[in-house]
């Protein structure tokens, strides 16, 4: 492998009359970006650029002339062929200095001494492709850079201030995500917390929202006051899952909430799909190979949930399993229950609405 | 459906699509269109497809299933909720099956609303540990009803989940560079089976982003540079093999335990296939995404049987010429259509009935762009390579028009040189063995069409890129392409 982490040292003409070092530390981070989109250096100084690639492609760093930004990055998409073998570097005057391509979870470092001339000089991934949106700026200069907003140095996208969570913020006009405005009941599969994988995130009118797991056939929590938090959900690269909006009221803490006959324990599962009954998804499942269809439904008051069952071919009885300490009143359509657990004939079973009632504080 | 409300299901937008020529005789052989895109959609394009009555289908990472009719110009949403649906097989015009983060769904219309109803699982019978680089490729359906979808390997800049699906392996995971595969089939190719059974078929992949028959049946998977792949491959991957990424190895049958990236690489050379045809990083392709075979039998120009592959880093689109040689596919590659309004991020390719080609662009934190394009031959005949071939002594180039003989018998309007990547644990690669390879002679043949290379020496395991200079056609007309690379794996005897 050849040596990519060059150091290269431009020695200026003119010697110039420097303090400290500046260290500079950039990250190459995904989507296309650098972490730092402009920093401030005074004219003549020694600066040290170091690039972390913390993405998972490869990247190189182009410092231009000022306003020679897009030349270097068209000149270096005409290398061609010629690409690989110079770094994507392009033969040119516009450019002063560069760290060469830096594969994923390296670090190219770049010494040099600042222009004397005072100046934006942009730098740059010249990788084809790269250019025209993984850049910023280096300002040399003593006075103070233009406000982030205004500054056209850097990328549109990276123009707003340091965007720290911004979670009181009032909610104006709700942000769209889709070519259409959800109306609930609608679901997404996505990865949700405390869940498997195979998560759907299902949200009911009423501002009542459920988590149900594919992966593990069951119900696993529900939550009122909101959805999800959608700036999170689909951010392209890295992981992520989606943030809840408001309280969770409910945990399945039991081993598994339905028995077929005797008592087995953990009974095997497996994930079918689910049809949409007026929007509502209705999960089709087996339990130790019976067929089970649940349907869930916010109470008109918010106050919790009625679950539908369907185990139209139940031949033995059927168990609905409890935990006391869940917070939930627990009605049904049939069957008696004892000790926390719903006993459903065959019969009873075929179709049956558990009611999952808050309890009062 | 009921009383709720989609606002939007249908827009009508007056943007005509923009024609890069107007009517009189086409200046080029090919003309991108832009297609109008439905507004407040993050047009992130998974997969496109036709349906048997004409109209588009195309998934997008948010989750939804549109359908667009190029008729009117309409949009309209099938379905919703998905789990970044990459992957679109066509039933019927109300049934598909769709490739999506934690399972293989067959989505469907029952009651002819144009909305889907049913979401039915057809497999979910591989892992997923969370990581976000775990995309799942496919489907594609052969002649005996099977079929195949590839499974992303996860990436070492994410984790995994407390909470998987599937088992989980922990040996192959320690190490910190390499992608790598927590849950089964993570890097492998898998066949279901017609009595839905879903067998691992081939290890070694990376990140297997585009899978496609050619036009004998041939499987062939596109996987994408990085570590263990120096530059992007397509292979010909057939049952059983290994192509070359270690990180699946711990869910081989036979495994013997141990982490697959401490293996000697002398002794994973040995097991793995090399790539049909490698396209050279930075040069050919970055990033190579869905393979097309081009069935229109001319619709689309000279190219019928050929393949034509997505590339997300260039406005480009490339052509893929395979040939048998000694028993093994091996072929070249060349750019196909390059910027002329085509967009970045070609993610997903389907042929229109009307033989046009479609793109569907992408980028979701890569390189890349949105929305979609379609290219239509304009009738004028493009002025091309049509194929390269081997011979026992050097090339055979046949064009797609008669050459003017002036230039075209010039030896030094063909510059050759040679390099390889390295298989290696690095990211990536550097070329190595780059040498210039001297043409010796060069004739034409009588039609003026093929003309026929030989070179100094011929040596396998090696790229030949070729060069091409001021080349044109007996009417003048330049090359549209210079630059061909021919991966050679084998001699020709």
């Amino acid at each position: 492998m050849l040596a990519l982490l060059l150091v290269f040292v431009i020695a200026g003409g003119a010697r110039a009359a420097v303090d400290s070092t500046v260290t500079v530390a950039l990250k190459a981070i995904h989507g296309l970006q650098f972490d730092v989109v402009r920093f401030r250096v005074k004219p003549g100084a020694t600066v040290r650029i170091t690039l972390d690639n913390t993405d998972d492609m490869a990247h190189n760093l182009v410092i231009t002339q000022p306003g020679k930004r897009e030349e270097v990055v068209n000149a270096a998409l005409q290398l061609g062929e010629k690409g690989p073998a110079v770094n994507y570097i392009p033969k040119s005057a516009a450019i002063l200095w560069a760290i060469p391509v830096v594969v994923p979870e390296e670090t190219g470092t770049l010494s040099f001494t600042a222009p004397k001339e005072t100046g934006v000089y942009p730098y740059v991934c010249t990788f084809p492709g790269h250019g025209f949106v993984m850049y910023g700026a280096m300002y040399v200069t003593d006075g103070v850079l233009p406000p982030l907003k205004e500054d056209k140095a850097v990328p549109e996208t990276r123009r707003t201030a340091e965007t720290t969570a911004q979670a009181g913020h009032a909610q104006h006009a709700p942000q769209r995500f889709h070519p259409y405005q959800p109306e609930p009941p609608f679901l997404y599969r996505i990865f949700m917390p405390d869940a498997s994988p195979a998560a759907i995130a299902v949200s009911l009118p009423h501002d009542v929202s459920y988590c149900w797991d594919a992966g593990t056939c069951r119900l696993r929590y529900a939550w009122e006051g909101g959805f999800l938090d959608q700036t999170k959900l689909w951010p392209g690269k890295g992981d992520t899952e989606a943030k809840l909006v408001g309280t969770v009221f409910f945990r399945d803490k039991t081993a598994y909430p339905i028995q077929i006959g005797a008592d087995k324990q953990t009974p095997a599962v497996d994930f079918k799909g689910y049809q949409l009954i007026d929007r509502y998804p209705e999960f089709h499942y087996t339990v130790d190979g019976v067929d089970v269809y649940e349907r869930i439904q916010a109470k008109g008051d918010a106050s919790g949930l009625v679950r539908t069952f369907k185990i139209p071919k139940a031949e033995k009885t059927i168990l609905f399993i409890t935990e006391p300490t869940d917070g939930m009143v627990y009605q049904s359509s049939g069957g008696r229950w004892e000790a926390g657990r719903l006993k459903l004939s065959p019969a009873e079973a075929r179709q049956f609405t558990i009611t999952m009632t808050k309890k009062a504080d | 459906m009921g009383k709720t409300v989609l606002i939007l299901l249908s827009i009508w937008l007056f943007i005509a699509a923009v024609p890069n020529g107007p009517k009189p005789a086409p200046k080029a052989a090919y003309r991108v269109e832009t297609i109008p895109m439905p507004d407040g959609l993050s047009a992130e394009t998974g997969a496109i497809e036709f349906l048997p009555d004409g109209r588009l289908v195309a998934s997008f990472h948010r989750g939804e299933v549109m359908i667009y009719n190029p008729k009117n110009r309409q949009w309209s949403l099938f379905a919703e909720g998905l789990h970044e649906p990459l992957g679109i097989l066509v039933v019927s015009n109300s049934e598909l099956i769709i490739m999506q983060r934690p399972e293989l769904t067959r989505v469907k219309d029952r009651d002819g609303d144009g909305k889907a109803d049913l979401y039915e699982k057809v497999t979910d019978a591989f892992g997923i540990s969370g990581n976000y680089h775990e995309f799942n490729y496919g489907p594609i359906r052969d002649k005996d009803g099977n079929l195949f979808i590839g499974l992303n390997t996860a990436s070492p800049n994410g984790g995994v989940r407390s909470e998987v699906r599937g088992l989980r392996d922990t040996v192959g995971t320690d190490h910190p560079k390499q992608m790598f595969s927590p849950v089964p089939y993570r890097g492998w190719i898998m066949k279901l089976t017609a009595d839905n059974k879903l067998v691992p078929y081939a290890s070694g992949f990376r990140s297997p982003n585009g899978l496609a028959f050619d036009a004998k049946g041939r499987l062939l998977v596109a996987d994408n540079q990085g570590d263990w792949v120096g530059t992007s491959p397509l292979f010909h991957v057939q049952e059983g093999r290994f192509y070359g990424h270690p990180g699946s190895l711990v869910w081989n049958e036979n495994w013997r335990g141990g982490n697959p990236f401490t293996m000697p690489l002398p002794e994973l050379e040995t097991m793995r296939t090399k790539a049909a045809v490698l396209f050279p990083h930075g040069i050919m392709a970055n990033s190579i995404t869905q393979p097309v075979l081009d069935k229109t039998g001319g619709k689309f120009g000279p190219f019928a049987g050929q393949l034509l592959i997505g590339e997300m880093n260039q406005e480009r689109i490339v052509r893929v010429m395979l040939e048998e040689v000694d028993g093994q596919l091996q072929g070249a590659c060349i750019p196909f259509l390059d910027g002329q309004g085509l967009r970045k991020g070609n993610n997903r390719l389907a042929f229109a009935p009307d033989g046009s080609l479609w793109t569907g662009q992408n980028d979701h934190g890569w390189a890349g762009a949105q929305g979609i394009q379609r290219i239509v031959f304009t009738g004028k005949p493009p002025m091309d390579v049509y194929t390269m071939n081997l011979t026992p002594t050097g090339f055979e180039l046949t064009f797609t028009q008669p050459v003017d003989p002036a230039a075209a018998t010039q030896p030094d309007n063909y510059k050759f040189r040679h390099y390889r990547y390295e298989y290696h644990k690095t990211y990536g690669s550097p070329q190595f063995d780059v040498q210039a390879v001297p043409v010796k002679t060069v004739t034409i043949s009588k039609d003026r069409r093929k003309v026929t290379l030989t070179l100094d020496e011929l040596k396998p395991g090696l790229i030949y890129e070729l060069t091409l200079g001021e080349i044109r056609a007996a009417n003048g007309e330049p090359l549209a392409n210079k630059l061909i690379c021919y991966t050679l794996n084998k001699l020709k005897r």
